[in-house]
């Protein structure tokens, strides 16, 4: 009996750092036994608690800090209020319907509700080529092909239609928005819609996919190899000779970079929005 | 003497008078310059700056406690006036209520039940007010109206004829005053506040305000004449507006011909704009479509006069949503078909 209460404080000890509330259970646990004692009961078997195994040889890795590119007002002189009831109304949606954490270049497969469809269900699988719109109204735009057929779907974050929103494989890639996948080949927009997903640890970095794409041949829906776009994810030293990538350094403007007005730095913001969103998505 | 100069515009008379007799002192040269300085100083004597004769901490002192004051006074959302409140009346058809003025804060999605997306204006009202009562036989003679006012300003650099209007119903002074027709059951004491759950979700209301400037603009930005061809021989000729009218018969251009202007910055108002949402929390409207004017400016919203609307307005708040009132009202009121984010995913 002593015993057995000896190894439980010797767990509380052990999960004390770990959490909160397993600490609160042990301590009634142990309680209830030493109450048991005097009394002639044989005492009930309550099995043990399962061992939490914790390394310590490794550093503690913390839970990576994601802010979903929506919850940052654009730079403008509107009200901040207009942004903060903006913000309301995201987060209450957001506690209904799971938005999972995605990027540029992940993989999400997305289930809306379509009265046109046979089960009222649609589902689809694409690559992520573009995150735009702030607010309520921000969109992402999934790209797949089907039957040979290139298929573009933008979809509204916050649409009620939108019933799941699954990542199957969560990564970056070199570039911010990647509408040249439309110019690329076809084998890099082609994903299979029964793809299993593929784990990634919530403490892990999100990996980036250092794939350069090879392109069609020209003419292109846009000069990617113009400096504005500043694409890194395109193979051009197979399309374009050195001359044309000379060419279009005609292009370049090296000046906007010394603009100080196009400056916006949203650290301080983010963190406070940060702030404020997890502080509402754990009541 | 160019500093003489500055410094005689900013002083007062007195100072002004001293100059003027030192002038002629300084040399026969200067006296042609002196008479330019009584030439160029200001016709209104008047008028003092207010903080003239204070000091700087003074004039701190003054600016915070007024705003002090003032918060206090839209914070008590009380009707100021110790007289007794007006009666109220019911609602009958052909009343005709009192507006709000309001402040555009920008545009957002909404979305009904079926998933069908809508936009809407947010439009906040911010401390307004009830002003002044005009009756109807000093108006027009065919209705009363009330004077409502909008958004708290300084009083330091508004006149006094202005203030004074402020000050007979005890309220901050406003930015914007507007007028509003009202039938003789609708009016309102002056100093009544006024908030956004005076429109209910569901109605129709219109929207007037100032359009954005675009300055000076040719015809086909301005009217949306087609212009001609960017090629095929033209010369000089893409974006004129062409002929102005048939030529020898009437020998005249028409009156009222669409021509290059200035473009904006003129009254204009939509019609027929549901109400989508109120946060009766925060007073605001979440009206459908786009609202004339930027951002920030101040707007005029009234129940529409379109008559197809008119069966979607009955039964409103009469002749206004008093706070006071037995009415207890939620933070956000929709129309009946608007999606709620909180609500579960409809099928």
């Amino acid at each position: 009996m002593a015993a057995r209460t000896q190894r439980a404080g010797t767990l509380i000890r052990l999960l004390g750092n770990v959490r909160f509330q397993n600490e609160r259970m042990f301590s009634v646990f142990s309680v209830r036994l030493r109450a048991a004692g005097p009394s002639d009961e044989p005492p009930k078997f309550t099995p043990p608690a399962k061992p939490v195994i914790v390394d310590k040889s490794k550093p503690e890795e913390a839970v990576r800090r994601f802010i979903s590119p929506e919850f940052i007002p654009p730079r403008q002189r509107t009200n901040p209020l207009k942004f903060y009831l903006e913000r309301k109304d995201m987060l209450q949606r957001r506690n209904v319907l799971n938005i999972p954490e995605f990027y540029v270049g992940s993989v999400l497969s997305v289930t809306t509700s379509d009265p046109h469809a046979a089960n009222n269900t649609n589902r689809f699988v694409g690559i992520c080529t573009q995150r735009s719109g702030k607010g309520l109204g921000a969109t992402f735009i999934l790209r797949n092909i089907i039957d040979g057929q290139g298929v573009e779907i933008c979809y509204e974050l916050y649409n009620p239609r939108v019933k799941r929103i699954e990542v199957l494989k969560l990564e970056k890639r070199l570039d911010d928005n990647l509408m040249y996948l439309r110019d690329a080949l076809p084998e890099y927009s082609t994903f299979d819609f029964d793809m299993k997903p593929v784990h990634l640890s919530p403490t892990q970095d999100v990996p980036v996919n250092e794939l350069k794409v090879r392109m069609k041949p020209r003419p292109w829906s846009k000069r990617w190899e113009r400096p504005k776009f500043n694409i890194q994810g395109i193979r051009f030293d197979l399309c374009l000779t050195p001359e044309q990538m000379e060419h279009a350094q005609k292009w370049a403007e090296p000046w906007r970079k010394y603009d100080m007005l196009k400056e916006y730095d949203t650290s301080s913001l983010e963190e406070k929005i940060y702030q404020e969103v997890q502080a509402e998505l754990r009541k | 003497m160019a500093v003489w100069s500055c410094r005689c515009l900013r002083l007062g008379d007195a100072l002004l008078h001293r100059a003027a007799g030192i002038l002629p002192r300084t040399g026969a040269g200067t006296s042609a310059e002196g008479g330019a300085v009584t030439g160029c100083v200001r016709t209104v004597k008047t008028s003092t700056w207010w903080d003239e004769h204070l000091t700087e901490d003074n004039v701190e002192f003054m600016k915070r406690d007024v705003t002090e004051e003032y918060r206090e006074l839209t914070a008590a959302k009380l009707n100021p006036l110790k007289d007794e409140p007006w009666p109220r009346h019911a609602w009958e058809e052909q009343s005709r209520r009192v507006g709000l003025v309001a402040v555009k804060l920008g545009m957002m999605p909404v979305w009904t039940k079926s998933g069908d997306r809508h936009v809407v204006t947010m439009l906040q009202v911010q401390d307004c007010h009830v002003i002044k009562h005009i009756p109807k036989d000093e108006y027009d003679g065919n209705s009363a109206a009330l004077v409502v006012g909008a958004k708290n300003v300084s009083p330091f650099y508004r006149s006094v004829e202005y203030l004074e209007m402020f000050q007979n119903v005890g309220v901050p002074p406003k930015q914007k005053l507007t007028t509003f027709c009202v039938t003789e059951n609708a009016v309102i004491k002056p100093g009544t506040p006024l908030y956004a759950a005076h429109f209910r979700p569901g109605q129709y209301v219109d929207v007037t305000a100032k359009t954005i400037g675009k300055g000076f603009q040719g015809v086909m930005k301005r009217w949306g004449f087609k212009g001609q061809p960017a090629t095929h021989g033209q010369t000089k000729t893409h974006r004129r507006p062409g002929s102005l009218g048939p030529g020898g018969d009437p020998a005249k251009v028409f009156k009222g011909k669409k021509m290059p202007g200035r473009m904006g910055n003129v009254y204009d108002t939509a019609f027929g704009m549901k109400v989508w949402r109120v946060n009766t929390k925060n007073n605001i409207l979440y009206v459908n479509g786009s609202v004339p004017g930027h951002r920030n400016c101040l707007v005029k919203v009234r129940d529409s006069i379109l008559p197809r609307h008119l069966a979607k307005n009955k039964n409103p708040p009469f002749p206004t949503y008093f706070t006071d009132g037995d009415e207890e009202l939620p933070e956000d009121l929709y129309a009946e078909d608007v999606f709620q984010f909180g609500e579960p995913i409809p099928e």
